[in-house]
């Protein structure tokens, strides 16, 4: 009977043991815990704990705690499927788990329209003051169409075209303007062993293809197809962008496709180190990635927009947006909207911008030095305008991702395993159930 | 008895019962894994199957690998074991070594490795290849889409044959040395002898290494194409499981991921049966 009672004693100190190190509060401090999960980017992880630790200065009734990992998703989900969810999350869409995406399409985002009219912690004017122009207001930002605004830019960054500075200067080379101009050069480089294209994976044809479709057919054109209109895929306009794609993996360098996976697409991204193709579809980050690679002599990375498709017409130049939301189900709503305000205030900006994490605060990129001046000035052309967002959300449908429909084949175009009227078909058939399914 | 039995009960019920239920469950609604919105959709999400495309290319995969994979590596490890066990072979020991580290890497490392030997440019394979001046030979082994799969199958055997190899030998260093030295007193040949004497005495053996590869290569199948290919390019070499993640996880359809997986279960359950039932014989003891 003894044993017995010890055995039980011994179990129950244990589970008590159990919930107090799950329960993971600070009841008694009387702080405010800030759950807050990120994503570890090509940023780094220390502009986070710096960033956190001057918020807590000025905030000494909040402890934040910070999670952060290169997979965060897999980190945060068996948490939030037993209910236990970060307060804020900063992680954007287009990632292969597709978390953001997911709690999207569940409605299960905090509507953070408020935060725009807070004022900024510390300072006078309002979140949405300090936001650059035009980068709220699109899917990306209100998901649904509406005026409400459930996820907030983070960072912003121009993606497009790279390609080697060195090269073409080395040549004499123009970078092309309009898209007869870069077949011209595709057949220019080739008599010299290059090829024209070439791109990591194909889901990094996101890059190419939002603003392929806003050159071709303007911007109400692009929200149609992002939108799913009735037989969009079906128009001119959408068989002229697959005709210019179609034509361009032509020219796209032959180990693109047998190296475009997750193991080896960095090799696809040395090729342009090495001289073997001209133009990659990729973002600002390539250069912190690919910062320690081997390269081609008087290397300089270079980037450019898509060429224009009429002879001076406009072009879009697709910007990755990182996002930064709270779940619907998270504890501290009030502070961590607080939070959420102060993270585009001056100071914590200021120490983004050190990581080279931009984010899209008026007059901010007017600070940026070397490499990264350089790109950010591809929106001071007139001819080009910021292409934010992407395919509008809807009820998850059985086996449809359009997105895998659009960029994917390209590796089927490019190895002659389909036909570009077969991806047409294809790419109406998925846009027609999504649309019918609708939100 | 009972009360012995009880805890493994428990743990069976718990970690293996409840959720393979829960799989049935789940595969009757639409789900995205998070919200609390269920909806109760019956059979629709196996109609769906049906049209999918992507899935019957993903079960023809699944299948075209297991035929493959299992014929090859069973093969080869049945007659690798009987020449290492029969043939004074030297350096046998070292050979048997060689062949079984496939088996104690991670998957992970296998994949790189194979990345590195199916490497277009500069691997092992496609250098081979040149050096035997048999450039017409060479391929894009991870980007062919005809013979993607084939190339995630070798991994897959190589990754396998060495277990096997070792798991017969042991069978077939327990029979007795006078059936094979009677046998060839009578003048069987050594092929002769192997059908007639060391398959039949390790058949029982035999059919539970095959059931049990047929599972195993169905989870390998999966972790080596998410390695490897990611199931590229473009769907080639996708098998049922990846493609049950991808649409549990990244397409936010939950319950027609777990349709997929009921498919997978049952699929695994027939093909169990059907070998089990085609292998049955006497068994023969000695």
């Amino acid at each position: 009977m003894r044993r017995s009672f010890a055995l039980a004693g011994t179990a129950v100190t244990a589970l008590a043991l159990l919930v107090g190190c799950s329960s993971g509060g600070d009841a008694g401090s009387g702080k405010t815990t800030l759950k807050v999960a990120a994503l570890e980017g090509g940023y780094g992880r220390d502009m986070y704990t710096q960033v956190i630790k001057a918020y807590e200065a000025s905030h000494p009734d909040v402890d934040v705690q910070l999670q952060i990992s290169k997979s965060i998703e897999d980190e945060i989900t068996p948490n939030m499927k037993a209910g236990k969810y970060p307060d804020v999350v900063v992680l954007g869409q287009g990632r292969k788990a597709a978390l953001t995406e997911t709690l999207v399409k569940d409605k299960a985002l905090e509507d953070l329209t408020p935060v725009l009219g807070t004022k900024v912690p510390g300072e006078d004017g309002t979140v949405g003051d300090k936001l650059t122009q035009g980068v709220i207001g699109n899917l990306n930002t209100n998901p649904y169409g509406t005026d409400k605004t459930y996820l907030l830019p983070m960072y912003y960054a121009p993606t497009g075209l790279f390609y080697n500075q060195g090269l073409f200067e080395k040549n004499g080379w123009k970078v092309p303007s309009t898209w007869d101009e870069m077949f011209e050069l595709g057949d220019k480089a080739k008599k010299q062993g290059i090829a024209l294209f070439t791109y990591p994976t194909a889901g990094y044809l996101d890059s190419y293809f939002y603003a392929l479709l806003a050159d071709v057919g303007g911007e109400q054109f692009y929200n149609d197809v992002m939108t799913y209109k009735k037989d969009v895929w079906k128009t001119a306009n959408a068989k002229k962008a697959l005709d210019l794609t179609t034509k361009l993996l032509s020219y796209a360098s032959e180990s693109t496709v047998g190296y475009a996976n997750e193991q080896d697409f960095t090799k696809n991204q040395q090729s342009i180190l090495d001289n073997k193709a001209l133009f990659m579809p990729n973002g600002t980050w390539i250069t912190g990635e690919m910062a320690d690679a081997p390269r081609a002599d008087g290397f300089t990375w270079g980037l450019t927009t898509l060429p224009a498709a009429t002879d001076g017409g406009k072009r879009y130049l697709t910007t990755s947006v990182e996002s930064v939301w709270m779940p619907s189900a998270a504890r501290n709503k009030d502070a961590a909207k607080d939070f959420i305000a102060y993270l585009y205030s001056d100071e914590a900006a200021e120490i983004f911008a050190k990581s080279n994490a931009i984010q899209p605060v008026e007059g901010i990129a007017n600070s940026l030095t070397g490499e990264s001046a350089e790109f950010y000035k591809l929106y001071e052309d007139s001819s080009v305008s910021a292409l934010v967002g992407g395919f509008a959300s809807t009820a998850p449908v059985q086996g449809v991702d359009i997105k895998a429909t659009l960029f994917d084949t390209a590796n089927s175009i490019i190895s002659g395993d389909t036909t570009e009227s077969a991806w047409q078909s294809a790419l109406n058939d998925a846009s027609e159930k999504l649309r019918q399914a609708g939100n | 008895m009972l009360a012995c039995l009880l805890p493994a009960l428990v743990l069976f019920a718990v970690f293996m019962v409840y959720p393979t239920v829960n799989v049935f469950r789940m595969s009757f609604y639409t789900w995205s894994g998070f919200s609390p919105d269920m909806t109760f959709v019956g059979l629709d999400n196996f109609r769906h199957l049906i049209d999918d495309k992507q899935f019957v290319r993903a079960f023809q995969n699944t299948v075209a690998l297991l035929v493959v994979v299992t014929v090859v590596t069973m093969g080869m490890g049945l007659f690798l074991a009987a020449i290492m066990t029969r043939q004074k072979l030297r350096g046998r020991n070292f050979l048997r070594f060689v062949l079984y580290v496939p088996n104690v890497l991670s998957v992970v490392v296998i994949a790189a490795v194979f990345s590195a030997v199916y490497d277009q440019n500069n691997g092992l394979l496609n250098g081979t290849l040149r050096l035997l001046s048999l450039d017409g030979w060479q391929q894009v082994w991870l980007g062919n889409q005809k013979i993607v799969l084939y190339s995630v199958g070798i991994a897959m055997v190589w990754q396998s044959l060495g277990y096997y190899m070792v798991l017969y030998m042991s069978s077939m260093s327990s029979i007795p040395e006078e059936l094979y030295e009677a046998a060839g007193l009578d003048g069987a040949s050594n092929a002769r002898q192997f059908f007639s004497i060391t398959m039949p005495l390790i058949w029982q053996n035999l059919r539970t290494s095959l059931t049990f590869f047929i599972m195993s290569a169905v989870n390998l199948s999966f972790v080596l194409v998410r390695a490897m290919t990611g199931g590229g390019p473009d769907s080639s070499s996708e098998v049922l499981l990846s493609y049950m993640y991808k649409q549990a996880y990244t397409n936010s359809s939950y319950g027609y991921g777990m349709a997929i997986g009921v498919v997978i279960f049952v699929f695994s359950f027939l093909v169990s049966l059907l070998v089990s039932r085609a292998t049955r014989r006497e068994p023969l003891q000695f």
